[in-house]
C-alpha cells in the first residue's frame, strides 16, 4: 500500500466510522433505502471513485478501490453494496462505451448518483442467457420490453444498464446493452423486496413496457449485450469480495469485544475458543489477500477471470463461515442484538453478483483448461 | 439399541405433524413478523399430550417418554421452532421438577403444567460467564428458613408469559434450583428482547430484588450437579428443534429446485444443486441418529452426556450450514423474507434461517461441548 492509498483508506475508515456505522442498525431494521448515505458521501465524490479523471472522477486504481469497499462492508454491506453495484453498471459503460456514453454515464456519479445493473430476469438467474426482454429497433430507437428482477438500486438509480434481446432466436448471441436513463414513459418500477440480509439496499423488480431509448444508448453492437456482462462482472465480482472481507472483519472484531467484556482477562476461555477465533483472522485474511492479488493483477492488465471469481467465492464463503461461528460463539447476546445483521448480509452476498456456484463453473473452467504451453503436460506413458 | 418407533411413539409422532399442519402453518409467518406468543395454543398443545411427554409416569399418556418428546419437537419445528422452543423449556421445568422435586412440588406443578395451567422457564444464564461470577449474578442468601434472592439471569425463554420459573441461584459456591412462582414480590421481568429468530417465543432478563422464598422451593436438595445435567438433556432437545428445521428446508428446496427451470432443465437435474441437497439431508441425518441415539439413553437413565455433547459440537458445525446451503439451492428467493408481488410463495426459508441458528447458540464456557467429549475418550 503506498502512502495515497493508506490516506484514501484512512478517509474511508473516518467516513465509515461517522456516516455509515452510527445508523447501519436502523436502516437494516427498517429495511428502507438508506439515502441520506448519497448526501453525506457527496463532498467526497465516492460515488465517482471508479470514474476515470477525464470524466472527472476521482480515478482510483482497482487496489484502492478495494481499501475503500473493504471499509465500506466493514461498516454496513448493504451501503457498501449501493456503491459496488453502481461502479458494477459504470464498468460496462467504460469497457463497451463510446466517448459520449462514457460521459454521459459517469456525470451522474460525479453527483452521488447512482446507476443499476439490469441483466437478470424472472426466468434467468444464473442461466443469465434465458431472459425475454426485446429491444426491438424502431428509427432511431430501441424499444425495450420485458421484465427485471433482483436489481440492486433497482428503484433508487438515476442511470441504468438494461440488457435485452436484439435478436432473441440467437439466445446469448442476441443480447445487448443499453442505457437507460430513469424516468422514461413506460418505465415501471416495483416495490422493494423485503431481504433477509442486506436489507437496506434496495432490490427490485421493474418492467419496462414499450420504453423508447434512442440508438445512441446502446453499448458497443447488436450482439455484444453477453461479452459486455461478462466482462463487466469479472472487474466488479472482486468489489464483492472486498465487502465481505470487511464484513467478516467486522464481525470477529465485535465478536472479540463481547468476550472480552464479557470474560475477565484471568478466566478468558482457553484454546477452543482462541483457535476459533484464530481461524477466523485465518481465513479472512487469506480472503484479503486473494482479492488485493486479483485487483494487482487486474493493474497490470494481466488475465483475472480465474482470480476474480475466487475473491468473490472465497470472500463471501469467509465471510458466511465468520458470521456463523460468531454467533454460535456469542450466544444469545448476538441473538438478541444487531449482530444478527452481519449473518443474514452475508448470506445475500453468497447469492448475488452469479451465486457461488456460477463462481466455481468459472474457476473450474479455468482449472481444466489445457495447461499452458510454457509448461507442457509430461507425455503420457514416458519414462 | 434399535431406531425403530414402538406403534405409540409413531402416534404422538403423527400427532404433531398434523397438529403442526392444521394449528401451526397457516399462522407461523404471522407469529413471526409480528412477534407474537400465541397464548391460546398452550391448551391445544397440552390437550394433544405434548405438554407433558417428559414426565411419563405423570402425564400417563401412552408412549410418552423422551423419544416421543424430540419426536414431536422435530415435528414441530419443521413448521414453526418457536413453539417448540417453548415447550422444550415448559418440558425441562417439568422434567427437573418430577426428577429432582419433592412430593409437594411434584402436587404443585406437574399437572397443571402437564394440562398447560402452568407454563414454566429455566433461567440459567448470568452476565457474567459462569454464573456466579459476575456483578449481577444471582445470589441466595439463607435467612431463617429460607433464602433471599438477589441478582438478573440472562436471556430467559418464556420470560413474561410462564408462570413458573426454574431459577438457578449461586449458594457460597454451587449452583441450586430454585421454584419460583411468577409474581413472586421483587421477581420482575426486564423489555422483552428482540430475537433474531423464533421470535414467537419471549426472551427477557429476570431480575431479583430482594426476592424471599422458602425452604419448599429449593429443587433437588443443593446439589450442585442438577444444571449441568438439565443442560445437557436441553440441548438433545433443543438439537430436534434444529433437525426439523432443516428437514423441512430440505423439503422445500427439493421442490423449489423441480421445479425451477435454469439451463433448459429443472435445477434438480444440475449435479452441483445434487450434491447440495445430497450433503444437507446427509448432515441431518447424521445428526438424527445422535439425537435419537441420546435420546434413548436419556430415556432408559443411562449415561448420556458425552453423546449429547457430539450432538452439540455436531450441529455446532452443521446447524446453520445446513440453512446456509438450502438458501443457495432457491437464490434470490431463499433470502425473501416477503413473497415478492410477481412470483407465487411460499417462501420460508429465510425465516428458517434466522430461526435455526438460536438453536447452536453457546452461551457460557460450560457450554463448549469439545470438552466433555474429550472428557469422555480420555
Amino acid at each position: 500500500m503506498n502512502p495515497g492509498q493508506a490516506a484514501v483508506r484512512q478517509s474511508a475508515k473516518e467516513f465509515v466510522a461517522g456516516n455509515i456505522i452510527p445508523y447501519a442498525e436502523y436502516y437494516d431494521k427498517t429495511g428502507d433505502f438508506h439515502a441520506y448515505l448519497l448526501e453525506a458521501a457527496r463532498p467526497t465524490g465516492i460515488f465517482a471513485m471508479a470514474v476515470p479523471t477525464e470524466y472527472g472522477g476521482l480515478g482510483y486504481c482497482p487496489l484502492t478501490q478495494a481499501l475503500v469497499l473493504e471499509e465500506w462492508g466493514y461498516g454496513c454491506a448493504a451501503m457498501g453494496t449501493t456503491l459496488s453495484a453502481s461502479i458494477l453498471s459504470m464498468e460496462a459503460v467504460l469497457i463497451a462505451g463510446n466517448e459520449d456514453q462514457k460521459r454521459r454515464f459517469c456525470k451522474p456519479m460525479l453527483d452521488a448518483g447512482i446507476g443499476a445493473f439490469a441483466l437478470t430476469e424472472p426466468a434467468a438467474g444464473s442461466d443469465a442467457s434465458a431472459g425475454v426482454a426485446t429491444a426491438v429497433k424502431s428509427g432511431n430507437d430501441y424499444i425495450l420490453n420485458g421484465p427485471k428482477c433482483w436489481i440492486t438500486n433497482g428503484g433508487v438509480a438515476s442511470v441504468y444498464v438494461v440488457f435485452a434481446a436484439t435478436d432473441p432466436a440467437r439466445g446469448a448471441k442476441g443480447l445487448s446493452a443499453f442505457i437507460v436513463e430513469r424516468g422514461l414513459p413506460g418505465f415501471m418500477p416495483g416495490d422493494r423486496e423485503e431481504k433477509l440480509g442486506l436489507r437496506s439496499s434496495n432490490t427490485t423488480f421493474f418492467f419496462l413496457k414499450d420504453v423508447r431509448v434512442p440508438a445512441a444508448n446502446l453499448l458497443g453492437q447488436e450482439g455484444d449485450g453477453m461479452k459486455i456482462a461478462m466482462e463487466t462482472l469479472d472487474i466488479a465480482r472482486p468489489a464483492i469480495g472486498a465487502l465481505a472481507v470487511g464484513l467478516a472483519q467486522r464481525c470477529l472484531d465485535e465478536c472479540v469485544k463481547h468476550l472480552r467484556r464479557r470474560y475477565p482477562a484471568k478466566s478468558f476461555p482457553g484454546e477452543t475458543l482462541q483457535f476459533e477465533l484464530a481461524d477466523m483472522q485465518i481465513e479472512i485474511e487469506g480472503a484479503r489477500q486473494a482479492q488485493h492479488h486479483t485487483m494487482a493483477l487486474r493493474e497490470a492488465k494481466l488475465p483475472f477471470t480465474k482470480e476474480s471469481a475466487v475473491a468473490k467465492t472465497l470472500g463471501t464463503a469467509v465471510a458466511m463461515n465468520v458470521t456463523s461461528r460468531a454467533m454460535r460463539l456469542m450466544g444469545s447476546h448476538a441473538y438478541t442484538s444487531e449482530f444478527g445483521k452481519f449473518m443474514r448480509d452475508a448470506k445475500v452476498m453468497q447469492i448475488y453478483e452469479g451465486t457461488n456456484q456460477i463462481q466455481r463453473l468459472v474457476i473450474a473452467r479455468s482449472v481444466l483448461a489445457p495447461p499452458r504451453a510454457a509448461a507442457p503436460a509430461p507425455t503420457v506413458g514416458a519414462k | 439399541m434399535t431406531y425403530c418407533l414402538t406403534e405409540a411413539q409413531q402416534i404422538l409422532g403423527q400427532r404433531a405433524r398434523d397438529f403442526a399442519s392444521e394449528f401451526l402453518d397457516p399462522i407461523l409467518a404471522d407469529l413471526d413478523h409480528g412477534r407474537i406468543f400465541p397464548k391460546a395454543l398452550i391448551g391445544r398443545l397440552a390437550a394433544h399430550d405434548f405438554l407433558g411427554l417428559m414426565v411419563p409416569e405423570q402425564s400417563g399418556v401412552a408412549g410418552a417418554g423422551f423419544v416421543s418428546h424430540i419426536e414431536v419437537v422435530q415435528a414441530l419445528s419443521r413448521s414453526c421452532p418457536a413453539i417448540a422452543s417453548v415447550i422444550n423449556n415448559h418440558a425441562l421445568v417439568a422434567y427437573a421438577i418430577a426428577h429432582w422435586g419433592s412430593l409437594s412440588q411434584k402436587a404443585a406443578y406437574l399437572p397443571a403444567m402437564i394440562k398447560g395451567e402452568k407454563l414454566g422457564a429455566v433461567a440459567v444464564q448470568e452476565e457474567g460467564p459462569i454464573p456466579g461470577d459476575g456483578p449481577e449474578a444471582l445470589l441466595a442468601v439463607r435467612q431463617g428458613s429460607g433464602f433471599i434472592l438477589n441478582g438478573t439471569k440472562t436471556f430467559v425463554r418464556n420470560a413474561g408469559v410462564a408462570d413458573v420459573y426454574l431459577v438457578f441461584a449461586t449458594i457460597r459456591s454451587g449452583l441450586t434450583g430454585f421454584v419460583v412462582d411468577a409474581g413472586t414480590a421483587g421477581l420482575s421481568v426486564g423489555p422483552r428482547l428482540e430475537t433474531m429468530g423464533l421470535r414467537a417465543c419471549p426472551v427477557a432478563d429476570l431480575s431479583f430484588k430482594n426476592v424471599a422464598v422458602s425452604e419448599t422451593a429449593v429443587l433437588g436438595g443443593e446439589d450442585p450437579s442438577v444444571a449441568g445435567q438439565l443442560l445437557a438433556i436441553g440441548a438433545v432437545a433443543e438439537a430436534a428443534q434444529t433437525v426439523g428445521i432443516a428437514r423441512a428446508a430440505v423439503s422445500h428446496a427439493v421442490e423449489y429446485a423441480k421445479h425451477r427451470v435454469q439451463f433448459r432443465h429443472p435445477i434438480a437435474r444440475l449435479q452441483a444443486i445434487q450434491t447440495l441437497l445430497a450433503e444437507t439431508v446427509t448432515d441431518s441425518h447424521m445428526a438424527w441418529l445422535g439425537i435419537r441415539h441420546a435420546a434413548q439413553l436419556i430415556e432408559d437413565g443411562a449415561p448420556f452426556e458425552a453423546e449429547a455433547a457430539m450432538v452439540k459440537l455436531f450441529l455446532g458445525r452443521f446447524g446453520s450450514k445446513m440453512l446456509i446451503d438450502a438458501i443457495q439451492i432457491e437464490g434470490g428467493m431463499g433470502i425473501c423474507e416477503v413473497v415478492p408481488k410477481h412470483i407465487s410463495g411460499p417462501l420460508p426459508l429465510a425465516r428458517m434461517f434466522r430461526d435455526i441458528a438460536g438453536t447452536t447458540l453457546l452461551d457460557a464456557p460450560d457450554d463448549f461441548p469439545d470438552k466433555v467429549v474429550a472428557a469422555a475418550v480420555s
